[in-house]
């Protein structure tokens, strides 16, 4: 058995090889989290292990292209270009992104690499494009930033409020213990401006606007504290700073939310009774409400929810952020960060620091790295020289992309490591080939906290290897010995580094269906939720929002609002979805969503071309004219090279997170005429 | 004589030790202690007897999810990275001077499927129809060609299956290679295709003839069987239904409401055959391939232009069951389904055949509309459950 290298839902599945060939998949049946279901993608999961665009050996670049080389010339260049612009410009102007898509051992020893072997904090990866606002609100709020229940909890819960979650489209195995709770009498809540698949099974759909999600939070919260449906009991005894915060929402009266979101009052207060008065109520939120400038607020505003109606701590009651990428909560866990060790130990700590110092005998830098985008900024600026990226592709998936790849052209050195020539590979000085997650051993650990082993079912194409091999090899390379035997000595390493993985073995993990972590010994069965009887941090506080517009709201010049995410059949930037065959030819191009009044203002019909622009460029697409997408808004999805929504996508940040606002910006819907 | 015969479970591993001789073995085997999977057998004493009545559907060896159809090679490119390379004649080139050879990649190894369930065998006779009725289908006919089932027969249905109602199990009395029904300490064989006969008397000092006692006992345990039942599906009363027109299509909105457009009830039926068929360049030449698809998925039917026919979600889903209830029964005699219970177990949405039948026999009772909320879509799901006490009144509203 294997895990499932899309989204977070980790679902086991099966890989089928017929002569050392992977030929298909198929669902576990007994899984927790998938029990015999796959999504399409899924389903499909084993073809672009195949496919023929795999890299099968190190490239480097020669003039305007790249050449095939050996492994040998790729890595001694490697080490000896890093360790020039070290010597030359010191530790901190390199950077690193290690990657969600790969294990934890790789991870941690990407971290490592970055930390013992660079001698800098620069390492960061795409959770700060998708749930560093998580990670950072709800630690401060209960101390640990991750998904509070597990996911076969679902089904027996009494009510789900979902914010900002496509979770049929994104997450579908979560959405389908969703539907049966719904079936078995629950009551669902969704909130999106989008009528999303899920959506059509809500009791409520509150349709509010894009980026305002924390004056509809706060105009609930306001209702549940008038009416009188806070559970005081738990706010006495389990929280801290409700009176500042109780001031803080009086500002924020159902009538006031209307005028902001555009959701009735009466609506508002509806739900406010619906979610207080119910107990077993979980809420799930995804990138609707962490892809925003006030991305940390509109968390802190989640967590307020739950505190305020004591919906935490319990089985079937909690806070869940749907974590997207396959390995995102591990590679955080990991602490593939610029400010953490592993288990989000922090840098700044100095008792962290001299832990690790004393296991990986070097010196650790004090300071907090880079995140992503100030990476970016610093290339711009010659303060970055060089990058190592590992299974990320940037000019992809980063907003404002223009700005990125005019960032990352003034790179002196940049190495990419993937397992397909992406868009960054394209532009890189060195590709090392890596090998796919059917090929290697490792652990994943899903949105739920699951650290679960992965199976090997054929080697590594041609001549490309296991990320953490390749790190390993690189820092030999470099003058700092790595080895180990195997994928589980790594775990052994980070088990006794890191307190809420000190029991997680893999030895432990090939039974059954791994381990939620918190797992601090050899003899913990795991954490199915957290919070139980007491916060991570003691007690949970109240954090004191305010509602902040969007950093571009629509206007006159560029009159629509942008938001961008994902379909059912794509991936992120498609590096594998779109190599293979069926979920190609199923959304083959890229549409633009665009509302039926808005599209019969601009004479735009179904499959019209349309061009998109904002104040960072433009592209032409499709557009699908759609009820599914509100007046003034448009929907593009990101994973189409060919007409890249992050073109258009504003790379204002959240102050404290850094992640982008990929949900709202303003553009500007021509139809083009041939 | 009949073809019957008496194997003491003792002889089991022997004789399948002597049948790996001459082919790959498959059987179900446990997988890390979690679920049970098809997997070539390396040791005979992994292979689990005591099975759930529904395993995955062994389709998949005879119409694989990835099935390699043809390779050509391009004079001068390297060469690419393949497998189970034949030429399909030493000269069999395309015509033209710089174009390669081609080869054919069909699958001709030679393997038994041990542990079958007559559902599949069923789905198999159905399989044969669709692929070697009129055109055969050399891919399929190569794998069939060399291909063995041997059946056990159902002594513990899954709460999910319903063949008893559409005759498709648990006992068959023919059409399969081998079938073994397990009477405890000895198996009842019976064996019905040559090539199953031919198997079972090449070994025949294993087996002895059955007596009186043995049939009774087979007639005994297939009783229990049975009686053992939880689902009683009977397809021709939605069949019925349907013909009389009494299903509107507001029925096939509220069911396609629920589908995930997974694929997964066409990847895990038995009898689906819906695949696409694909072409990946390599750097020396270029393989043909033929992959699982799912007429549930639009583009399935994309036409030139791209005009989707089928764009609307219920049309896909209404058709699929249209397929199955009415096409079947009119082109080849007998439903599209084989009771085997595999949608049920892995739709997400709940929107599987016994689901559809259940609340089409529900339409039928509660007169002609289902059980629906006010203003509210509600899934199939709560159509089969009593409806909710209390609505909220509320509305998919609130204006963005």
């Amino acid at each position: 058995m294997t895990v499932c290298p899309y989204c977070g839902c980790g679902c086991g599945l099966y890989l089928h090889v017929e002569d050392g060939r992977i030929t298909g998949t198929s669902p576990s049946r007994s899984h927790p989290v998938n029990r015999g279901s796959l999504c399409v993608k899924g389903w499909n999961a084993h073809e672009f292990v195949t496919h023929p665009d795999r890299l099968k050996t190190p490239l480097i670049r020669e003039g305007r292209g790249l050449r095939r080389a050996t492994w040998d010339e790729a890595l001694s260049l490697t080490a000896a270009r890093l360790a020039e612009i070290r010597a030359e410009h010191g530790p901190d102007s390199i950077g690193v992104l290690s990657s969600a898509k790969c294990t934890n051992e790789e991870n941690f020893l990407m971290m490592k690499f970055a930390r013992a072997v660079l001698g800098t904090n620069n390492i960061d990866h795409c959770a700060r494009l998708c749930h560093s606002s998580t990670v950072g609100g709800l630690a401060a709020a209960f101390g640990s930033g991750a998904m509070t229940n597990s996911i076969s909890e679902i089904a027996d819960a009494s009510l789900l409020f979902v914010i900002g979650s496509n979770t049929t489209e994104q997450h579908p195995m979560i959405a389908m213990h969703m539907l049966e709770a719904v079936d078995r009498g629950a009551t669902l809540i969704v909130a999106d401006p989008r009528r999303t698949q899920i959506a059509e099974f809500a009791h409520i759909h509150l349709r509010h606007r894009s980026g305002t999600d924390v004056a509809l939070l706060m105009g609930i919260m306001h209702v549940i504290v008038s009416e009188g449906l806070v559970d005081a009991d738990f706010v006495r005894r389990r929280t801290e700073n409700f009176d500042p915060f109780a001031e803080e929402l009086r500002r924020y009266p159902p009538r006031v939310v209307e005028g902001i979101t555009g959701v009735r009052a009466d609506d508002v207060r509806r739900v406010a009774r619906m979610y207080a008065m119910e107990k077993r109520s979980m809420l799930f939120y995804a990138m609707g409400i962490t892809q925003h400038v006030t991305g940390v607020d509109n968390v802190r505003a989640c967590a307020n929810l739950v505190m305020l109606s004591g919906h935490i701590g319990l089985p079937m009651s909690g806070i869940n952020p749907l974590r997207g990428q396959n390995n995102v909560q591990g590679a955080c866990d990991m602490g593939a960060l610029p400010n953490v060790y592993s288990g989000y130990q922090r840098v700044s700590d100095p008792r962290a620091r001299r832990k690790f110092e004393r296991a990986w005998r070097r010196r650790l830098p004090a300071d907090p790295g880079l995140t992503i985008m100030e990476m970016m900024d610093a290339a711009l600026s010659g303060s970055l020289r060089a990058m190592y990226i590992m299974g990320e592709n940037p000019l992809m998936s980063d907003p404002d992309l223009n700005h990125v790849r005019e960032a990352m052209e003034r790179l002196d050195f940049l190495v990419v490591q993937d397992i397909f020539p992406n868009e960054t590979a394209e532009i890189a000085d060195v590709v090392l080939p890596a090998a796919s997650f059917a090929e290697k051993e490792g652990t994943f650990t899903n949105t739920e906290r699951r650290v679960q082993l992965l199976g090997r079912a054929v080697g590594p194409v041609g001549e490309s290897m296991p990320d953490g091999d390749i790190i390993c090899a690189l820092s030999e390379r470099m003058g700092y010995g790595m080895s180990y035997r195997g994928a589980y000595e790594v775990m052994e390493e980070i088990a006794l580094l890191t307190p809420s993985y000190g029991g997680i073995l893999h030895h432990r993990l090939s039974e059954g269906f791994g381990l939620q972590w918190p797992c601090p010994d050899g003899g913990h069965p795991g954490t199915p939720y957290l919070h139980r009887k007491k916060f991570a941090k003691g007690l949970g506080t109240f954090i004191t929002v305010d509602f902040l517009p969007p950093d571009e709201p629509p206007d006159e010049a560029y009159p629509f609002l942008l938001t961008t995410g994902r379909i059912c059949f794509h991936y992120h930037t498609g590096t594998m979805c779109r190599r293979t065959a069926v979920l190609e030819r199923e959304e083959p191009e890229c549409l633009a969503e665009i509302n039926p009044a808005d599209a019969e203002r601009l004479s735009i019909r179904k499959g019209s071309r349309v061009r998109v622009s904002s104040r960072r460029g433009a592209i032409e697409l499709k557009a699908d004219v759609t009820e599914r997408t509100p007046e003034g808004t448009i929907f593009i999805p990101f994973h189409y090279a060919e007409a890249a929504a992050n073109i258009l996508t504003n790379p204002a940040t959240d102050p404290g997170a850094k992640i982008p606002e990929y949900k709202v910006c303003a553009v500007r819907v021509e139809r083009v005429e041939r | 004589m009949r073809n019957e015969w008496i194997l003491d479970k003792n002889h089991l591993s022997y004789w399948l030790r002597q049948l790996r001789k001459e082919r790959e073995l498959v059987g179900p085997l446990l997988n890390g202690g979690k679920d049970i999977v098809f997997r070539t057998v390396e040791q005979i004493h992994e292979i689990v007897l005591d099975l759930p009545a529904s395993l995955p559907s062994p389709k998949e060896f005879l119409l694989p999810q990835y099935e390699p159809m043809l390779r050509l090679d391009i004079p001068g490119g390297e060469p690419g990275v393949h497998y189970r390379a034949q030429p399909v004649s030493p000269d069999a080139c395309v015509k033209g001077s710089r174009a390669g050879r081609v080869y054919d990649l069909a699958e001709r190894r030679r393997r038994i499927v041990f542990g079958v369930r007559p559902c599949d065998v069923s789905a198999v006779r159905l399989l044969d129809r669709f692929f070697l009725e009129g055109y055969r289908d050399p891919y399929y006919e190569q794998r069939r060609m060399n291909t063995l089932m041997v059946t056990i027969a159902c002594n513990n249905p899954d709460p999910t299956c319903f063949c008893i109602g559409l005759g498709t199990g648990p006992y068959l009395d023919g059409g399969f290679d081998i079938q073994l029904t397990d009477l405890g300490n000895r198996y009842f064989v019976q064996a019905a295709s040559a090539e199953g006969v031919r198997t079972v008397k090449a070994t025949s000092f294993l087996f002895r003839r059955p007596g009186k006692a043995d049939h009774d006992d087979q007639y005994e345990v297939i009783l229990s069987a049975k009686a053992r039942f939880r689902k009683r599906i009977s397809l021709e009363s939605p069949r019925g239904m349907i013909l009389a027109g009494r299903i509107k299509d507001d029925f096939w909105q509220r069911v396609a409401a629920r589908c995930f457009e997974c694929g997964g009830c066409v990847y895990e039926c038995p009898l689906c055959t819906c695949f696409t068929v694909t072409d990946r360049r390599y750097h020396g030449g270029i393989e043909r391939a033929r992959l699982w698809d799912t007429c549930l998925f639009k583009g399935f039917t994309r036409m030139a232009g791209g005009v989707l026919p089928n764009e609307k979600r219920m049309l896909r889903t209404k058709r699929w069951y249209y397929h199955k209830l009415i096409h079947y029964p009119e082109v080849l005699g007998g439903f599209g389904c084989v009771g085997c219970g595999r949608c049920t177990l892995t739709c997400p949405g709940k929107i599987d055949m016994a689901a559809i039948a259940t609340a089409m026999k529900g339409l039928d009772l509660d007169g002609a509309t289902a059980v629906v909320g006010k203003g509210r879509q509600v899934g199939i799901g709560e159509v089969m459950r009593r409806p909710k006490p209390e609505e909220t009144g509320a509305g998919p509203e609130g204006e963005g």
